[in-house]
């Protein structure tokens, strides 16, 4: 009933397009995360699911309902603004109780049906408080009950953390996901923050430039990117990059990388995906998952940033820089020469000139 | 408007009380004062001269007989005291009591009639349409007019055999010859017709620029919760703008209290004194019976009732801004 499926969507502004083909199917009761940077198309995508804006093309279903032509009104859906859009000169309890009033429920029915969501968001006590002196947190209850009063099937929020500071915002990350257990609603959550969209969301879908570029759960993201942009998009850093060739070794099948030397062989079942692939590739690997050792990539430190839990070792310039994190302290120094070998099963291979992951066969 | 200046004088915050906090040391701070008071001393004389000092004369040749065929110089109208005359012969005057209630009148036509079309014409200008600047310049001009003219362009329009009845007689296949600016009550509509039509675009101005910042988020949330047009015109735009328009409606009715140009040229303040409101009234005491004691009693009075007015709208709108804040 809730679920929802966006087929072939494309949303174009004058001669902009916004959103190129979109192909989404998000499951009833998913909490889904639309993640990517800003002007990626993912707010435009909320906004057409919402029914603000109409796309050009393509079609929205709710369940097996077509929405098109369906105003914004009668979609069933609970919108947080990025702000909240609380109405100031309103009292919570009025805020609470604007949906059900608009649509003539009884008074009575209003009241127990506020009285209910206070309840559940613990904001009994500031009911007849005025909305315009309320904290973030508050607020953004606030605006969740508004909301949530209307039993709506599918609830759509717009980065409603970007304006919290960011101790708050690891409290509210935690009440956002407690109260979508309780509701069980169909989510969508956009966001540009991919710790929230990690820390949240059932499964993420990337964006940028208009163009979905994955969607899976947030390890599949992280582990598995389909292609360069999403492996240098997740991950604080992001994923290692680094130009190559592949080349035949008595070792096996190995990525020559020019003058940073050749890599250590790829296990079998990508070396065997990569050799149908021939031309140039991308060696990537995860920043987290190197060791240093005596056999891998030699490479100059050009800066150590060390941030308590954690050293992030900057290796090398230009082209072939890598950065590589390492829990504690390490013994190095700017300047020094560092060792260091990617752990072999994170090793990731994408084609250059498509940037689209080689996957490992078999 | 001194009525109105007076009221926002007194609500301005008075400079001692911020240099506390600033100025712990006394002996600094009763410097950085002296320092104020020189700063605005300028001001304050200018303030004195434009303000305190004709209300001031205006009470004291109130209170005499003084007029300017007197003889007298006005610093010596002493020597003509009547013992508040003026006043109880105000309280009496008939014809003051009738220009005042005319005054309402046109006052309670046309402030609404201006804020309401003032108001749909903002709603229909708040969106998008084809043609909109053309229209809004269009719309604007009224109000650059000079009265004056206004009041020439609406006489000739009013006349018998003018525009207005060529347009009635051309709508309903009658000749028509109505004599407008003759009849007491055909006058007094033809003269809030002329004030409307001038004045409108101020309102449409003000409250477009109340309308387009009503929070758009905040009306699409409404509108998401399932709320219809009328329904987020009331609970949404009209709450957020209520600041906004009781400053609209406050500058009209003080506006409107005065209506006096336009007025005075369509129609003098006849036919008899039809359309004499207290602006007329008082310009025709002031240039034809000359006696200027009593003229500054009536315009006295009317200061007092404005200012009573003015003050009671501030109080409302700094209640209304907290609320919206």
């Amino acid at each position: 009933m809730s679920a929802i499926h966006l087929q072939n969507l494309v949303k174009k502004f004058g001669d902009f397009t916004a959103l190129k083909t979109m192909d989404l199917a998000i499951a009833d009761g998913e909490f889904m995360a639309l993640l990517g940077p800003s002007g990626c198309g993912k707010s435009t995508t909320m906004n057409m699911i919402a029914g603000m804006e109409e796309p050009t093309s393509g079609k929205i279903l709710f369940g097996e309902r077509d929405m098109e032509g369906v105003p914004m009104g009668r979609r069933g859906v609970g919108f947080v603004f990025q702000n909240y859009a609380i109405f100031t000169h309103m009292s919570v309890r009025q805020n609470l109780a604007y949906g059900p009033k608009m649509r003539g429920a009884p008074k009575a029915e209003i009241d127990r049906r506020v009285g209910a969501i206070a309840e559940m968001l613990q904001l009994t006590a500031l009911l007849d408080r005025k909305a315009d002196r309320l904290s973030v947190n508050i607020l953004q209850r606030v605006a969740i009950g508004r909301s949530a009063i209307m039993e709506p099937a599918i609830f759509l929020l717009d980065e409603p953390l970007s304006n919290v500071d960011a101790a708050f915002r690891a409290v509210m990350r935690t009440e956002l996901k407690q109260l979508q257990r309780q509701f069980r609603q169909t989510m969508v959550y956009v966001t540009h923050d991919q710790l929230e969209a990690m820390t949240m969301a059932d499964r993420i879908a990337v964006m940028d430039h208009g163009v979905l570029q994955q969607v899976g759960t947030p390890l599949e993201v992280y582990n598995n990117p389909a292609n360069v942009f999403v492996a240098g998009f997740i991950g604080a850093p992001g994923m290692n990059l680094l130009r190559g060739r592949p080349a035949e070794s008595d070792r096996g099948l190995v990525i020559d990388l020019g003058p940073l030397g050749v890599t250590p062989p790829l296990p079998d079942n990508l070396a065997v995906a990569v050799r149908a692939g021939r031309g140039d590739v991308l060696y990537g690997f995860r920043p987290e998952q190197v060791i240093l050792s005596d056999r891998g990539l030699s490479m100059p430190v050009t800066f150590v940033e060390r941030i308590g839990a954690r050293t992030i070792v900057h290796l090398g310039q230009g082209e072939s820089a890598v950065k590589a994190v390492f829990d504690n302290d390490v013994g190095l120094a700017i300047g020094q020469t560092a060792v260091v070998a990617p752990a072999q099963a994170s090793v990731r291979v994408f084609d250059a000139g498509t940037g689209c992951a080689i996957r490992a066969g078999g | 408007m001194s009525a109105a200046t007076a009221a926002i004088s007194e609500q301005a915050p008075i400079p001692e009380d911020n240099s506390h906090a600033a100025h712990a040391n006394p002996a600094l701070r009763d410097e950085g004062a002296k320092l104020g008071f020189r700063l605005t001393l300028p001001a304050q004389i200018l303030v004195l001269f434009i303000a305190v000092f004709p209300l001031l004369m205006q009470l004291y040749i109130s209170l005499t007989d003084w007029s300017p065929l007197s003889g007298l110089g006005w610093w010596s109208a002493w020597s003509l005291w009547n013992n508040f005359a003026n006043y109880t012969d105000l309280a009496a005057d008939a014809r003051f009591w009738s220009a005042l209630n005319r005054t309402a009148i046109v006052m309670i036509v046309c402030v609404p009639a201006e804020f309401l079309l003032g108001l749909a014409l903002a709603t229909l200008f708040a969106d998008e349409f084809p043609g909109k600047r053309i229209f809004y310049s269009i719309l604007l001009m009224p109000m650059m007019v000079v009265p004056a003219v206004a009041g020439y362009m609406f006489f000739m329009l009013f006349q018998s055999g003018g525009p207005v009845n060529d347009i009635l007689s051309a709508l309903s296949g009658f000749p028509v010859t109505i004599a407008w600016l003759s009849d007491p009550t055909l006058a007094l509509i033809a003269v809030m017709v002329a004030d409307i039509w001038q004045w409108t675009p101020l309102m449409f101005l003000i409250l477009l620029a109340g309308l387009v910042g009503v929070p758009e988020d905040q009306i699409k949330a409404a509108t998401l919760l399932g709320a219809n047009p009328w329904q987020r015109f009331v609970t949404i735009v009209l709450p957020k703008m209520k600041t906004i328009i009781i400053i609209a409606l406050a500058i009209r009715v003080i506006e409107n209290f005065k209506i006096f140009d336009t007025l005075y040229i369509m129609t003098g303040g006849g036919p008899g004194v039809a359309t004499e409101t207290i602006s007329v009234y008082i310009y025709k005491v002031t240039t034809q019976d000359l006696i200027w004691g009593y003229v500054a009693a009536i315009a006295l009075a009317i200061l007092i009732v404005l200012s009573i007015a003015a003050v009671f709208a501030m109080k409302r709108m700094a209640r209304a801004r907290e609320v919206t804040a």
